[in-house]
C-alpha cells in the first residue's frame, strides 16, 4: 500500500450522531495503517475536543477519550479552526490535547497538501 | 484516474447511494475505474438483501451489484458499522450464532483497514454524505 497524506475533516457534533465516532476511528486505523494522517476539527466538530466531557451520562463512549488516543496510534498532526473555536466561545486551553490552531487560510493550505480528504 | 467512492447516507432516507450511483456511472463512461465502493454509517443498509422497496420506488441495491459485476467492482461493507445495524452475512452469523443474515452475498463485509487500502491505491477519494 503506497503511504498517503490524508487528512479527517471532522466537523460533526460529538453525541448528536455516530459520524464523530466513527471518522475518529478511520483516522486511529489510518494511523496503525502507517499512513501520513491529519486531523482538522472544525465547525460543531470542535466541540470532540472540549474537556470534561462524559459518555457515561448519555451511555455511550466519551468522544474526548477517543480523541486523545490520537497521538498513541500515530496521529500527531491535529489542528483546530480558529474561527470555529472563538465562534463558541472557546480557548485553546478547553480542548483535551494540543490542537495547532489554523486560519482559513492555513486550512485551505493544509487541504491543498494532501492526498486525500476523509470527511465525516 | 482511480476512484474509490465512500457512501455514508442510508439509502432512502439519503440520496447519498442514488448520488453516488451515478457519479460511478459518469465516471465510468468517462473512462475513469472505481477501485472499491467503501459503504460506512448508515450508508451500510444499502447492503441488506431483505430490504423490500415500494414498486413505486427506485432501489439501487440491483443498480450496484449489476454495475460492480460488470466493471470488476468491490462493494465493501464496514464490519464495524454493520454489524451493529444489523447487517450481517452468513459467516458472522455463524459466529455470533444469531438468528439469521442479511447482508447481500454481493457486498464484501471487511474492516476499515480496507478503506484506509483503498485510499492510498486511489487517486481521488470521494465521499457521499448522509
Amino acid at each position: 500500500m503506497m503511504h498517503k497524506r490524508i487528512l479527517f475533516l471532522l466537523r460533526q457534533p460529538p453525541y448528536a450522531t455516530s459520524h464523530a465516532l466513527e471518522a475518529l476511528e478511520t483516522a486511529l486505523v489510518a494511523g496503525v495503517f502507517d499512513q501520513q494522517v491529519s486531523v482538522l476539527f472544525r465547525d460543531e466538530g470542535v466541540w470532540q475536543l472540549v474537556t470534561g466531557q462524559d459518555g457515561a451520562a448519555l451511555d455511550c463512549r466519551t468522544v474526548g477519550r477517543v480523541v486523545q488516543a490520537l497521538p498513541e496510534y500515530d496521529v500527531s498532526a491535529i489542528y483546530v479552526c480558529a474561527r470555529s473555536l472563538a465562534a463558541r466561545q472557546l480557548s485553546l486551553a478547553d480542548l483535551v490535547l494540543p490542537a495547532a490552531p489554523l486560519d482559513p487560510a492555513e486550512q485551505a493550505a493544509l487541504l491543498a497538501a494532501q492526498d486525500a480528504v476523509v470527511n465525516d | 484516474m482511480i476512484l474509490t467512492i465512500a457512501i455514508h447516507g442510508a439509502p432512502y432516507s439519503s440520496q447519498a447511494s442514488a448520488t453516488a450511483l451515478r457519479f460511478a456511472r459518469a465516471a465510468l463512461s468517462a473512462g475513469h475505474s472505481v477501485h472499491r465502493v467503501f459503504f460506512y454509517h448508515d450508508g451500510v443498509h444499502a447492503a441488506s438483501a431483505l430490504a423490500v422497496p415500494p414498486q413505486d420506488e427506485p432501489s439501487p441495491q440491483p443498480d450496484w451489484v449489476e454495475l460492480a459485476r460488470h466493471h470488476g467492482i468491490e462493494l465493501a461493507v464496514c464490519i464495524a458499522a454493520a454489524l451493529k445495524r444489523g447487517v450481517v452475512n452468513e459467516q458472522e452469523r455463524e459466529r455470533y450464532e444469531l438468528p439469521g443474515s442479511s447482508a447481500h452475498p454481493s457486498f464484501a463485509i471487511v474492516g476499515l483497514g480496507q478503506l484506509i487500502e483503498a485510499v492510498g491505491c486511489s487517486d481521488r477519494f470521494v465521499t457521499f454524505a448522509a
